[in-house]
């Protein structure tokens, strides 16, 4: 119980930590002089310490609406698959629960872009409700094949399945199935092919459109919530797609994994500066392609055997 | 476990280069496609112990994964070919077109799935990606990814010859790779005499 | 050690594109007929004479059609010397067109003498590309394009040879092991073979890309376009040299699959076969110029040939083909002289020939077009009065005798069609437009003189015991 509560207090501490190393690695990567690894925490400072001001057009929504965003994001973490071998987990919790509470944070999100005073929010609004659309499909087939290749539906218990006896006889449905997570990862943490996290330029932005209206320390919640989602991303891809390392010791087994998570946010960081972003409307290309690798991962699950 | 993955990797970079909409993406994602299929050769030519198989998976990784691809980049920035290749096919249909394709070509292999033993779903697979780099071949109007696509058709029938037969005779395989080579010169000559028009 | 002879001539004219073409091209009609005395040897030979061991084989079938390919060859060189005269070509073009020309014929030999489909595969794939290239030295847009055409749609039909290829050695490899790729020993052991789907779906595959080859149903009008776009001598090597190769591998593949599904085989050539020549007909009813015309009727003879072949006249069909071989590539070749002038015309083409060249020329291309149509002297006239009784008695013995008689007659009428098309080009070719004059070299009259005389010798009791010796 013990490392179970100490895994979620480091998910929601280390999160921040995470999407600095993104940005940074981005940053040395491109030849520019790297911010450090915990501006997160840094803005957070800042971000406390300023006022909150709030539209006059604005209604209750936006000073409730951050504290529902991060929220369902919050009782998400609580369901994540286990880190360490002996420790406790909620096993029961499938991953179309996961994929609804995680949609009931981003459509307060929406709430919040549409109750703002400008313009700007509406456009993000909209722009996210088509992107989360179409994600949803992929995420539905994909989820579904993880779990008929481990043998559960809940997603916990998957995730220990699959590290305790590899499907090496679905390895194809496997990579497939990675191939199209990962692509779900980038689109709905508004990384760069869908959206570029760093600019506040009107014609692209997406996510910080619909946050532009907030200050202080409702910005702050938002901006948690965020990298909590990343997080909850990462360390369901990590444990469900790299499943190794669970049975080490308690120590090793958390240096595994904050490695693994390390990785992927290499990797993110590596896809970043090598492709540019999408138009908004190619953006159902590169949702289509992980449509089809899910699809693919089904077909092959039944048929290669 | 890993002629399962690196079939799967082969599979993924065919759909992906379907997709791709850049040329020099194109050749990239040929250069793995033919890296893991040498990959795959050396793989099943280690679990039968046939040294022929090996030898061209060896062939394969050098000329058709470093080699072909090298050269068709330096084609297509010398006689500066245009690199945005749109497909005449939009993404909506081509996403229910592939699956289709796939399942299809299980069907199509079942009535002799026996005979081929327990490779039958490979042999699927490979008629399946044979029908994709078709679809590659066939959505394309300009140059530069039909020839792709046929480089693409020449992998897939390597595999198919792979996993339908267990190898081709010796013979066969070298002469099969000279012809590639011829086509790469040839299409080398058309370039050049295109551009001098 | 014969191959080594039989591919002297492509390899001297190979080395001698290196240099000066201009005085070296007149010796290379004479080096070429050096190509004679090996395939005599093998007339002579007791057959199946193994060439290298049984990776390539001259049987009785294989000679046949190496002699009609390279007398083709023959002939085709000869009219070469003076291609820069008919047309503009640049030097560098010559010099290529011969080298690729080399090529071409090596792989095509090659692969008519193959008896292992991988080698057969090797050589059509270097015909092919080769060709790629001799369709591009005329420089000019539309070539080119179509030589990109070319190279796309030939590596698809080759490639679905290939596919067909692989599925008949993965079906026949636990019978055989490696040896299933040789056409004789698969022959004897075919029906040991147990899955039957498999082989018919490689035969189906192989036979495919043969058909896209030969411009069968969904690709009439694509042979066509490309000949149109590249020099005439293509035309006439396209129709006399690769068409026998790809009819080679057709008859060593069906006569396959004939042991294994010979109804099934035969219903699915009829179709395709009628299906193509009901577009055929058409399209050549409105053909507008020489080249498109005889092009369209190459496939309608190929139809023929393909039809017969099935049908169990073998006979037929290979006199048909010899005849087809003889006087297509002359047609072509007298087309380049008769367009000399004007291209995408019929009429009056074929007045304005003076002296004594141009009196030969003109009789030999009346006599040409009346034998392409199978007026009676002509070998094509026997050949179908052959296949037809040969398909009749098919349809005699069949459930479906009905059927196939209809079928039969709207073919004869589609053919009778063709046939009025041609006699009204000829009429118009006599008697219609002005005259010009115009001038014929004699090495032109002089090859289509070799053609006119090898179609005529075919008549001969020797050919006709020959061939009906080939599948006794």
């Amino acid at each position: 119980m013990i490392l179970y509560i100490f895994t979620i207090i480091f998910f929601i501490l280390s999160s921040p930590f995470f999407i600095g190393v993104i940005k940074s690695l981005k940053m040395f990567l491109l030849y520019k002089k790297p911010v450090s690894l915990f501006q997160g925490y840094y803005n957070f400072q800042k971000l406390l310490c300023k006022e909150n001001i709030i539209s006059s057009e604005s209604s209750i929504i936006t000073k409730v609406g951050p504290f529902l965003v991060l929220s369902p994001l919050i009782v998400v973490l609580f369901f994540l698959p286990p880190i360490f071998s002996k420790s406790f987990y909620v096993g029961f919790v499938d991953a179309f629960t996961i994929i609804g509470l995680i949609s009931l944070s981003t459509f307060f999100l929406m709430l919040i872009g549409l109750d703002s005073g400008n313009s700007f929010g509406g456009i993000g609004s909209s722009r996210e409700a088509f992107i989360s659309s179409l994600v949803e499909p992929a995420m539905v087939l994909t989820v579904f094949s993880i779990g008929l290749m481990a043998k559960d539906i809940g997603v916990a218990n998957a995730s220990v399945n699959l590290a305790h006896n590899f499907p090496k006889e679905h390895m194809a449905s496997f990579l497939f199935s990675a191939i199209s997570f990962f692509i779900l990862l980038l689109a709905e943490n508004g990384r760069l092919p869908v959206d570029n996290p760093e600019t506040h330029l009107e014609l692209t932005m997406v996510h910080e459109a619909m946050i532009l209206d907030l200050s202080g320390f409702y910005l702050l919640l938002i901006e948690l919530a965020g990298s909590i989602k990343y997080i909850i991303f990462a360390s369901l891809f990590v444990s469900l797609f790299l499943p190794f390392g669970l049975e080490l010791s308690p120590f090793l087994a958390f240096m595994v994994f904050v490695l693994k998570i390390l990785f992927v946010s290499v990797v993110i960081a590596l896809v970043e500066i090598n492709g540019a972003k999408l138009r908004l409307f190619k953006v159902p290309n590169l949702l289509g392609l992980s449509i089809i690798f899910s699809f693919l991962s089904l077909i092959s699950f039944y048929v290669l055997g | 476990m890993m002629i399962n993955f690196s079939i799967g990797i082969f599979l993924a970079t065919l759909i992906v280069s379907i997709l791709s909409t850049r040329l020099l993406k194109l050749i990239f994602w040929y250069g793995v496609n033919s890296f893991f299929l040498g990959l795959l050769a050396i793989f099943i030519g280690f679990k039968q112990g046939d040294s022929v198989l090996i030898f061209s998976g060896v062939i394969t990784l050098i000329f058709k994964a470093f080699t072909i691809p090298y050269y068709l980049k330096k084609f297509a920035i010398k006689f500066n070919l245009k690199r945005d290749v749109e497909s005449d096919v939009k993404v909506h249909f081509n996403v229910m077109l592939i699956p289709v394709l796939i399942v299809f070509s299980f069907y199509l292999v079942s009535p002799f799935a026996h005979t081929v033993g327990q490779n039958s779903n490979y042999v699927a697979i490979s008629i399946s990606s044979l029908f994709l780099s078709l679809l590659l071949l066939i959505e394309h109007i300009s140059v530069a990814p039909k020839i792709v696509g046929f480089l693409l058709m020449e992998n897939s029938l390597f595999l198919l010859g792979i996993t339908a037969t267990g190898g081709m005779p010796m013979l066969i395989e070298l002469g099969v790779f000279f012809d590639l080579m011829m086509a790469i010169v040839v299409i080398n000559l058309l370039l050049k005499e295109e551009r001098a028009i | 050690m014969i191959l080594f002879y039989l591919t002297i001539p492509a390899f001297i004219i190979f080395f001698v594109s290196f240099f000066e073409i201009d005085k070296a091209k007149k010796i290379l009609p004479y080096s070429s007929f050096l190509v004679l005395l090996p395939i005599i040897y093998l007339f002579l030979v007791d057959k199946p004479y193994n060439l290298i061991g049984d990776y390539m084989i001259a049987t009785k079938l294989n000679t046949y059609v190496l002699l009609v390919s390279s007398i083709v060859a023959i002939g085709v060189i000869l009219s070469l010397i003076t291609l820069d005269k008919r047309v503009k070509i640049s030097k560098k073009g010559y010099i290529q067109f011969y080298r690729f020309f080399a090529t071409f014929w090596l792989g095509l030999t090659v692969s008519i003498l193959s008896n292992n489909m991988g080698i057969y595969w090797i050589g059509l794939e270097l015909a092919t590309l080769s060709t790629v290239y001799m369709i591009k030295t005329n420089l000019s847009k539309r070539s080119i394009s179509e030589a990109w055409n070319y190279m796309i749609v030939g590596t698809i039909a080759i490639s679905l040879v290939l596919f067909g290829i692989i599925l008949i050695y993965a079906s026949a490899k636990p019978v055989l092991a490696e040896d299933a790729m040789n056409f004789q020993l698969l022959l004897e052991n075919i029906k040991y073979i147990k899955s039957k789907t498999l082989f018919e779906i490689g035969f189906l595959m192989v036979s495919l890309g043969m058909f896209i080859k030969m411009g069968f149903f969904p690709m009439s009008l694509w042979l066509a376009n490309i000949e149109r776009a590249s020099y005439y001598p293509i035309a006439a090597l396209f129709s006399g040299i690769l068409e026998s190769a790809i009819l080679v591998g057709f008859f060593n593949f069906s006569s396959l699959a004939m042991k294994i599904n010979p109804s099934g085989v035969f219903a699915f050539v009829f179709i395709y076969a009628f299906l193509t020549l009901f577009i055929i007909t058409f399209l050549l009813f409105k053909a507008k110029d020489f080249i498109r015309l005889f092009s369209l009727s190459g496939i309608e003879h190929m139809v023929i040939i393909t039809l017969f072949w099935v049908s169990g006249a073998h006979f037929a069909a290979l006199l048909h083909f010899g005849a087809h071989a003889f006087l297509k590539p002359a047609l072509f070749l007298s087309s380049g002289i008769l367009e000399f002038k004007k291209k995408y015309n019929f009429a009056g083409t074929l007045k304005g020939f003076g002296g004594f060249y141009g009196n030969l020329f003109y009789y030999l291309v009346g006599f040409l077009i009346l034998a392409v149509i199978s007026l009676p002297p002509s070998p094509m006239f026997f050949s179908e009065i052959y296949g037809i009784s040969a398909i009749f008695s098919i349809a005699l013995k069949s459930k479906y005798m009905l059927l196939v008689l209809t079928f039969v007659l709207l073919f004869l009428f589609l053919l009778s069609i063709i046939f009025y098309k041609f006699i009204q080009v000829y009429q118009s070719m006599k008697y219609e437009g002005e005259e010009v004059e115009k001038v014929v070299y004699v090495n032109e009259i002089l090859s289509i003189c070799i053609f006119a005389l090898a179609t005529l010798s075919l008549l001969s009791p020797l050919a006709f015991n020959y061939l009906k010796g080939i599948y006794e």
